[in-house]
């Protein structure tokens, strides 16, 4: 901020009047008004550079410069009327000749930036030639002098006031436009040069994320490419020679041996798509989740879902119903995501859910807030940004065990799953919940459950009408 | 702040944000129609063919305190379409006080919050703490349908410390509010900050009063 540009714009203020004033403009209008009123008119700045002088000489003075005294006392008046500096308004400065300048402020934005001197003109009450004059010089004559003085423009105290009003108004008009031009050409400048250095700092940010990225990019590739060949050659193995043993390549086996090798194959067929999942989730986690946005009807994600899931459901005997009223719009979202929150969700309901109970998916026109947990500025500015939006709700009931109150924001965490004994009863790691929270979060959407042990569970999943702006 | 300790001035920087077409001119133009003459500058705005305003609203004010400090009041408003992010920037410069003027139309909610994450990220990059700002919020355009009900404009403010305001600027109605609102704020803050009371004998009340006043001495001061 010791740029003189942006210290001016600071406060908008304007210190000199050299500044502000374009002079040929000024002395323009210094002269239109001597040509209208044929006052001699002088301005001068603050610090006394004189910006405009439209004069003439005038009868007297001429008369007055003609005789060496005469000439020596004009020379001290005039020089003392332009440093006259009028604090308190208008100050008149006499002439020894009876003459008068009027030297009037100019002041703009309560600043005093300079002054006027009108003048010399003789005040219409003067009627005789005075003393001052007549003894100015040994040499004046009365007759001359008069005569002089008669030559001069004689203006009434109060016209001299009206003068000296229009024109300080008119300066005022040029002085605010030429505020205005500097100002904006400031602005402009500092506003160029602004932008300018953000562009440089952000294309230096972003050449080194690039660069970042690409060798992250190689290393995260990497890594998947080991880890799905180091995991999935010795799996694909053991599911192909599950297989092969089935189809009695080996000989026939016993029921009891075929069963056996069925238990091998699926739970290898499980495991493979754990595997699968982890390297999701692993995505998720690190946000390389990107989230497609397009008009999705939450009707026919649930009617999906409620597909995918009829076997089981039929299956375990339970009553399966999907519900969602009219008033529901559509929300812009990505249709494969969040059919498989869904997925994941009702997944779990079925699985917990024992046989012959319910399981429901619910869809609600609902509000919610976006901004909640922005940054940790403690309701800063919360009228606006706690403002509600319109959003969708969606239901997962389930009438199975329920989660204690303990258990319940431990869910969320991958791997976790409500007690050790049901991973082994109903089969499969909590990562479903975590996948579905994590895409929750990339919809910009909010989750929470309510449950009651023994009773059952609701998911409720929330997601905006329409994804916030990104920054 | 910026205090001349030679012409015994203060002069103070009061900034109005907010997203393009919310008001902000409409509030300074309201301002200077409401407040009684003296002291009073021009308006100077600064707009492009379209009636946008291109770099800012300039509008001064001074007056004489008893303390023989003269105050300058320095009222500026920013540009709010999204390119002109720098202007915006420059112009927060050095504020003492911004008042945000929203749009209290349902549909402009996220404009809104658009332009207020927009101040929050311009205010830290100017050295300045948005929690200790003084910081007003004005909620214009009342006067439209489908605008955000004050019960719930109300209730949101609870949440938070800023001052709310509900205006409706072409009527000038809770203009003045906004901004006695917005004096008294920044005075509180820098009478704790530079204890101008016991340097100058500044009274920090006595400025929002010969302010109110000047609204009033106009004869249509008050609104809502
Ligand atoms: N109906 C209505 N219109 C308003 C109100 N305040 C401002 N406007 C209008 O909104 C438009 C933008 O106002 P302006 O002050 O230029 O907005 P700025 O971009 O924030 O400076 C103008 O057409 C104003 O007349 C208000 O209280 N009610
Ligand atoms: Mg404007």
């Amino acid at each position: 901020m010791s740029d003189p540009n942006t210290a001016d714009l600071h406060h908008g203020e304007i210190a000199n009047l050299e500044d502000l004033i374009d002079r040929e403009s000024l002395r323009e209008v210094c002269r239109s008004f001597f040509d209208l009123f044929g006052l001699s008119i002088r301005v001068f700045s603050a610090r006394g550079a004189l910006l405009a002088n439209v004069h003439e000489e005038r009868s007297v003075c001429r008369y007055v410069n003609s005789l060496p005294d005469g000439k020596r006392a004009c020379a001290s008046t005039v020089g003392e009327a332009q440093v006259v500096v009028p604090t308190e308004g208008t100050v008149v400065h006499p002439c020894f000749t009876g003459a008068v300048y009027h030297v009037v402020p100019i002041v703009y934005d309560d600043r005093q930036l300079g002054r006027i001197v009108l003048g010399p003109f003789v005040p219409s009450e003067l009627e005789d030639v005075p003393e001052p004059l007549l003894k100015v010089d040994p040499a004046v004559e009365h007759e001359r002098a008069a005569a002089a003085l008669r030559d001069m423009p004689r203006v009434r105290e109060e016209t001299a006031e009206r003068i000296a009003d229009h024109l300080r108004g008119v300066l005022d008009l040029i002085l605010f436009s030429g505020h205005r031009a500097h100002l904006t050409s400031a602005m402009h400048l500092a506003t160029v040069r602004e932008n300018y250095r953000e562009l440089a700092e952000k294309n230096a940010r972003l050449q080194e994320a690039y660069d970042k990225l690409k060798e992250l990019d190689r290393l995260k590739s990497n890594f998947l490419a080991t880890v799905s060949h180091e995991l999935r050659t010795p799996l694909t193995s053991i599911i192909g020679y599950s297989e092969m043993l089935q189809a009695g390549i080996a000989g026939d086996m016993s029921e009891e041996q075929n069963s056996f090798v069925e238990t091998i194959r699926t739970k290898g067929e499980l495991l493979l798509s754990l595997i699968t999942s982890l390297l999701d989730l692993n995505k998720l986690e690190r946000g390389q989740l990107s989230v497609e946005h397009e008009q999705v009807d939450p009707r026919a994600v649930l009617a999906e879902v409620k597909e995918t899931y009829l076997p089981e459901a039929e299956k375990k005997k339970l009553v399966f119903e999907v519900e969602c009223d009219d008033q529901v719009p559509f929300i812009q979202a990505d249709p494969v995501r969040l059919r498989q929150i869904l997925i994941n969700l009702a997944g779990n309901a079925i699985k917990f859910t024992p046989d012959g109970g319910t399981v429901k998916l619910v869809a609600i026109s609902t509000e919610m807030t976006l901004n909640e947990d922005d940054e940790d500025d403690d309701g800063f500015g919360a009228a606006l940004m706690m403002a509600p939006e319109p959003a969708v709700e969606f239901q997962v009931h389930d009438t199975g065990m329920g989660i204690a109150e303990a258990e319940i924001t431990k869910i969320f965490d991958a791997f976790y799953q409500v007690d050790g004994s049901s991973t082994r009863e109903f089969g499969g790691a909590g990562l479903g919940l975590a996948i579905a929270r994590n895409l929750v979060d990339a919809h910009h959407g909010a989750m929470r459950v309510e449950s009651e042990l023994e009773k059952g569970t609701t998911f409720f999943v929330t997601i905006p009408e329409t994804p916030p702006e990104p920054e | 702040m910026q205090l001349d300790f030679k012409a015994r001035e203060l002069t103070v920087k009061l900034v109005y944000y907010g997203p393009a077409l919310s008001g902000k001119t409409t509030n300074l133009q309201a301002i200077h129609r409401l407040l009684s003459p003296e002291g009073r500058g021009r308006l100077m705005t600064l707009e492009t063919r379209d009636d946008r305003t291109l770099f800012f609203d300039l509008l001064p004010l001074s007056f004489a305190t008893d303390s023989g400090l003269t105050v300058r009041i320095k009222l500026f408003t920013v540009p709010g379409q999204v390119i002109h992010n720098s202007t915006r920037k420059l112009v927060l410069q050095g504020a003492d006080g911004v008042a945000f003027i929203a749009d209290s139309q349902v549909q402009e909610v996220r404009a809104n919050q658009a332009s207020f994450k927009d101040l929050r990220r311009n205010l830290k990059e100017n050295g300045l703490d948005p929690s200790k700002l003084p910081l007003v919020i004005q909620y214009n355009k009342r006067d439209l349908p489908n605008i955000r009900s004050e019960e719930d404009i109300m209730r949101m403010a609870s949440k938070g410390k800023e001052p709310t305001y509900l205006a409706t600027a072409t009527h000038g109605t809770g203009v003045a509010e906004t901004f006695l609102g917005l004096v008294e704020l920044t005075w509180d803050h820098l009478e704790r900050e530079h204890h101008l009371k016991e340097r100058f004998g500044l009274d920090h009340t006595e400025v929002t009063k010969d302010l109110q006043s000047r609204f009033e001495a106009a004869g249509e001061g008050g609104g809502a």
